[in-house]
């Protein structure tokens, strides 16, 4: 948790602008903007439905924004800016390029199942990033270290827990050293005993200053990671704000509501 | 009358290639966003899946040449191997590309999503994520369909192609003695079949059954 500097000091990783989704006839995000600097853990809550797992899926471009803007580290994501001052659709090549930047861990893991834990590891820096396979080989391993499954190495997923998976998914996002790390409800297909060993990966890099954008129903969690929790509401921001004073205290008498739903 | 079953294992090989290459075809055209460029696709498959295969040879052997006949005011015939391979591989083709097709579907699509996350190109996932699955998942009908392309060689011989059963045919017309004749020829496609059934199975099972 980072809460000696001031924000203004550091680097705005993701800079969100104005951002809409429509599905449909269904506006799922209606003008949302986010700035998140280096070193912040942003917790996204929010009920089902309010766009949360929208917005994340935009933030990296696997949903396209209806409007709005999407930055990293200050460079476009999805767009760009002629000198004219036109707007455009960027290149797929180039929305592959900042995706790199980007690591996501995803609800249902999504490994790859004909490859092993380290293989899935090693696949992206290797093929994507072309890394030389003995340096990212070594740093798999100590991913692999850090998320205690060094011993399940090479293993297929099929033979690994929810848990294990999910930490082998973490550390595959890891293996690109984003910039920022996305988290789609990371735990919520999770048996409950095995939602501690999650959490716990996510709460060490937290401490290390991993830019995290977390969405979770995980209050407690949220509480004491965080440095900021946003609260959607039907695709906007109701609240903004550090864990006490969302979570706490919350303004408005919706984010009350929500807020004693889920925890009792 | 033996020698004729070269015929249908040339058939045979000749079909499997063309097929597959238009199944590949196919199955990508299938996959396209476009919806009239899938709609062609679908035209394809529908029609030839749906049409039985003897119908098909017998129209491909007569239909053409009589239309061109008529335009040209010649008699035109066309050799019946090259027209019999033709039309089993438009045939083949269309099974081979809903094959190929069910089998790219089977992915999930959230594998597709996480490599897409990383910053993986279309290319690339396709070809270290979605294939690798996908061949492993289509294999066992992709041996299916082979097996099927083996056993519709036979027909071949319904449209003048010496294979063996037009061999049998003929001798069998000549000697009366079909009862031998015929249970030989079941036999022996019986038992080329069943060889072939057993190598697909060999073939399929070992790639199956680490990942899951």
């Amino acid at each position: 948790m980072v809460t000696s500097t001031n924000t203004s000091d550091r680097n705005v990783v993701v800079k969100v602008v104005d951002l809409h989704k429509t599905f449909g006839t269904l506006e799922v995000l209606r003008g949302i903007s986010l700035d998140v600097h280096e070193g912040d853990v942003l917790t996204l809550l929010g009920a089902s439905g309010s766009g949360k797992t929208t917005l994340l899926r935009c933030i990296n471009h696997l949903e396209q924004p209806t409007s709005g803007e999407t930055f990293i580290d200050g460079r476009p994501l999805g767009f760009q800016i002629h000198a004219s001052g036109r707007r455009t659709n960027a290149s797929q090549s180039s929305i592959n390029a900042l995706r790199m930047e980007i690591g996501m861990v995803f609800q249902q893991f999504n490994l790859w199942p004909h490859m092993t834990a380290f293989e899935n590891i090693i696949e992206a820096p290797l093929r994507v990033k072309k890394l030389p396979r003995s340096e990212v080989e070594s740093f798999a391993t100590e991913l692999l270290k850090r998320v205690e499954l060094l011993d399940k190495k090479d293993e297929y997923p099929a033979r690994l827990s929810g848990g294990q998976q999910q930490r082998v998914a973490i550390a595959r996002a890891l293996a690109m050293q984003p910039r920022v790390m996305l988290f789609d409800e990371p735990t919520s297909s999770l048996d409950p005993e095995l939602i501690g060993e999650v959490l716990g990966v996510m709460r060490s890099l937290a401490k290390e200053g991993t830019t995290m954008i977390v969405v979770t129903h995980e209050i407690g969690f949220a509480r004491e990671v965080s440095d900021r929790v946003v609260l959607l509401h039907n695709g906007m921001i109701e609240e903004d704000g550090p864990p006490e004073e969302v979570i706490d205290n919350p303004k408005s008498s919706r984010s009350k509501q929500f807020f004693s739903s889920i925890l009792h | 009358m033996l020698p004729g079953l070269w015929y249908n294992f040339l058939v045979f090989f000749l079909v499997v290639v063309f097929g597959v290459v238009l199944g590949l075809i196919f199955s990508t055209i299938r996959l396209n966003t476009n919806i009239a460029v899938r709609a062609i696709a679908a035209f394809y498959i529908g029609l030839f899946r749906n049409a039985p295969e003897y119908i098909t040879l017998v129209w491909f052997l007569y239909v053409p040449a009589l239309v061109l006949s008529k335009l040209l005011e010649s008699n035109v015939t066309f050799e019946p191997l090259v027209v019999a391979v033709m039309a089993l591989s438009l045939s083949a083709g269309a099974f081979y590309a809903e094959i190929f097709r069910a089998g790219i579907l089977s992915v999930p699509k959230g594998q597709i999503e996480a490599a897409r996350a990383t910053g993986m190109s279309r290319t690339l996932t396709l070809r270290r994520i979605i294939l690798p699955q996908a061949i492993r998942q289509m294999l066992p009908e992709f041996f299916n369909e082979c097996v099927s392309v083996f056993k519709g060689t036979t027909l071949v011989s319904l449209v003048m192609v010496p294979d063996l059963v037009y061999g049998v045919n003929l001798v069998s017309s000549y000697t009366g003695q079909a009862l031998p004749l015929y249970t030989g020829i079941a036999l022996i496609y019986f038992f080329i079949v069943f060889t072939m059934t057993s190598i697909a199975e060999k073939l399929s099972n070992p790639w199956r059954d680490k990942t899951r």
